[in-house]
């Protein structure tokens, strides 16, 4: 059972971490690679156990999760079916790809020790909300993930910058954590338990008004979480002012860890039995189709790269909320499946894309100093690699079919239109502002060199491997969509919908 | 009819939200964010609090248990109480940090100074 050193690893990386930076710079560098390097190791060995032999649970401190003599689950458990196994996967991928990075990225900043520690603790608390099966576990975890990006956001706190969207980001966040505990609270005073899969059982019995009232307040609180429209002004200056390896993992993981898998969780494997799900998904659907637009239309006016992407973040987080909502409305159709396939895809897709996108952006502000995109035309002339990367994630995250967003979001299109044709168009329009903006970015990179972009050069190894590992893990996701679709997506769809197996994993049948 | 412990809790969240919507101070902000957090602490707390007839609600403490005989509260919420203070001291201890930083950048605790950032 190699699950506990998913977080052993990282935890030991990063409170180890001062103590190896004594050694001076490289043995901190190599020290956070090579952590990174064994927890990605780890997650692809639990993601093939998940994927053979279903949900996998582990009981800390104990054989099973019951109590002497009881048949209520009495300790915290870890309960990862596959799509835990997938997310923890993704979120080790990414997180290695942008430890990789910074080795070169962060190199002109000071206090890298406690960058690297802040880093894998932000791993760590990731990989802990993947795989919790605990509601307050979630909830300590989910705070370790928020503040440790908090301080990341913050991190360069001599520009104005950073330290204006880092006190933005934290207020926000932490009311949206308060919101999460209180909802936590409720459920306890309700129903005396914290296990999830214990809870969905009891809501399943007695669905009080409490309940809903808790699932309110969780909800909001991780829209806020996942940037959803309402709330994702936090977002647009968050991602921005972090350093770039810092903004691939934050748009990449953290709105959707954090945010729209902790919803998708809480909703499918704790309240789908107790409530009305048909209810609570078109809640989700009007949210989803406030993001999709307003997200996507406010990165066609952007100047600046990474806010345009950061609020591209915004109208994906947008596809990924629909795919999800609908999968609710249509609880147990071939429509909600595809939906939630399609969402869960989707978020994959969508990391992976948005850190490309986020380590090109990285690139360009090391080498030339600027993000603002009227100084930056004709980059393609002097940094060829770094433009044929740019133009490999546009691609992927408009959909056009060599690459791998084609089939996430044909998924997400076709559930929908099946769903409500007025969803889809609302789609449609979203991906149109989605286009003209990458557009817009693309005949800048294209374009005739301005003067401020002639003397740039190519940055080194270290950033352009990852971007090229990013760009290939695109282009094979992309050349097989359908064999990964049916034998990854569909059955972690199945297994999130399937309420029933996740109750029965905790109590062992009985 | 609802224990008065629920009631002060829900006032206290419903002040600290209305400090943090209201208010402008950068400081006053983090005070409102530990109202906020004392509040839902105070919920947790008084959620395990229970009254047997007769008997004398006591600590959940076993050392010199045999003398009082009393009827124990919860002891969950009182770890998970535990837990939620230490991240808040945490949290307002960056958002300390913040805001000195924040005073130095832009001369000012007033929020609606913090304003460069548009788009």
């Amino acid at each position: 059972m190699m699950l506990p050193y998913l977080i052993v690893v990282p935890l030991l990386g990063a409170f180890a971490m001062p103590i190896i930076g004594l050694l001076g710079e490289k043995a901190r560098e190599a020290w956070a690679v090579v952590v990174t390097a064994v927890t990605l190791g780890v997650a692809v060995e639990v993601f093939n156990t998940v994927w053979r032999g279903g949900i996998l649970l582990y009981t800390l401190g104990g054989k099973g999760p019951l109590g002497n003599g009881v048949s209520f689950p009495v300790r915290i458990v870890w309960e990862v079916d596959l799509v835990s196994a997938l997310f923890a996967l993704m979120v080790t991928f990414v997180a290695f790809v942008a430890v990789l990075y910074s080795t070169e990225y962060m190199r002109h900043d000071t206090g890298l020790e406690k960058y690297y520690t802040l880093v894998i603790l932000l791993e760590v608390g990731m990989l802990g909300i993947a795989i919790t099966g605990d509601l307050f576990n979630f909830y300590v975890f989910l705070e370790i993930m928020s503040i440790a990006s908090y301080a990341l956001v913050a991190f360069r706190n001599d520009t104005w910058e950073g330290i204006e969207a880092g006190i933005k980001y934290m207020f926000v966040g932490s009311l949206a954590s308060s919101f999460v505990l209180l909802g936590i609270v409720l459920l306890y005073g309700e129903y005396g338990t914290l296990t999830m899969a214990y809870i969905a059982k009891m809501v399943a019995e007695n669905p009080t008004f409490t309940a809903k009232v808790a699932l309110g307040f969780l909800i909001g609180g991780l829209l806020f979480k996942s940037g959803a429209v309402p709330v994702h002004m936090w977002l647009a200056d968050a991602h921005p002012a972090a350093p770039s390896s810092i903004s691939a993992m934050l748009s990449g993981l953290v709105i959707k860890i954090g945010g729209t898998y902790a919803l998708a969780r809480l909703a499918f494997s704790v309240f789908s039995l107790g409530i009305n799900v048909r209810t609570m998904g078109w809640v989700i659907v009007l949210f989803a189709c406030a993001t999709l637009i307003a997200g996507n239309a406010m990165a066609v006016v952007q100047t600046d790269m990474k806010r345009l992407f950061a609020f591209s973040s915004v109208g994906q987080i947008g596809y990924i909320l629909l795919g999800t909502g609908i999968g609710l409305a249509a609880y147990g159709s071939d429509v909600g499946n595809l939906a939630l396939a399609g969402a869960i895809y989707h978020t994959v897709n969508h990391a992976i894309i948005k850190a490309l996108l986020f380590l090109v952006a990285g690139a360009v502000i090391h080498q030339i100093g600027t993000r603002n995109l009227n100084e930056l035309s004709g980059i393609a002339k002097r940094m060829p690699v770094t433009s044929f990367a740019f133009l490999v994630g546009a691609a992927a995250i408009i959909g056009l079919p060599p690459m791998n967003g084609f089939a996430s979001k044909w998924l997400i299109y076709e559930s929908s239109a099946l769903f409500n044709p007025l969803v889809a168009v609302i789609a449609v329009i979203g991906t149109a502002f989605s286009f003209a903006a990458y557009i817009r970015v693309l005949f800048t990179f294209f374009g005739r060199p301005s003067e401020r972009v002639l003397t740039a050069r190519e940055p080194g190894k270290a950033m352009l491997v990852p971007m090229l590992l990013l760009v290939v893990a695109i282009i094979i996701m992309g050349l097989f969509p359908w064999y990964i679709g049916d034998r990854i997506m569909v059955p972690a769809a199945k297994t999130l919908e399937n309420t029933g197996a996740y109750i029965l994993a905790l109590t062992g049948g009985a | 009819m609802i224990p008065f412990q629920f009631i002060t809790a829900f006032l206290m969240m419903a002040m600290g939200i209305y400090a943090l919507l209201y208010r402008r101070n950068l400081i006053k902000l983090i005070l409102a964010l530990n109202i906020i957090d004392s509040g839902i602490h105070l919920l947790l707390i008084s959620f395990g609090y229970r009254v047997e007839l007769g008997r004398i609600p006591t600590a959940p403490i076993y050392t010199g248990y045999e003398t009082v005989k009393g009827a124990m509260v919860a002891p969950l919420p009182q770890a998970l109480t535990l837990t939620s203070i230490v991240i808040g001291v945490c949290v307002l201890a960056l958002a300390m940090a913040l805001t000195m930083n924040a005073y130095r950048h832009y001369g000012s605790l007033d929020v609606k100074e913090l304003r460069r950032l548009r788009g």
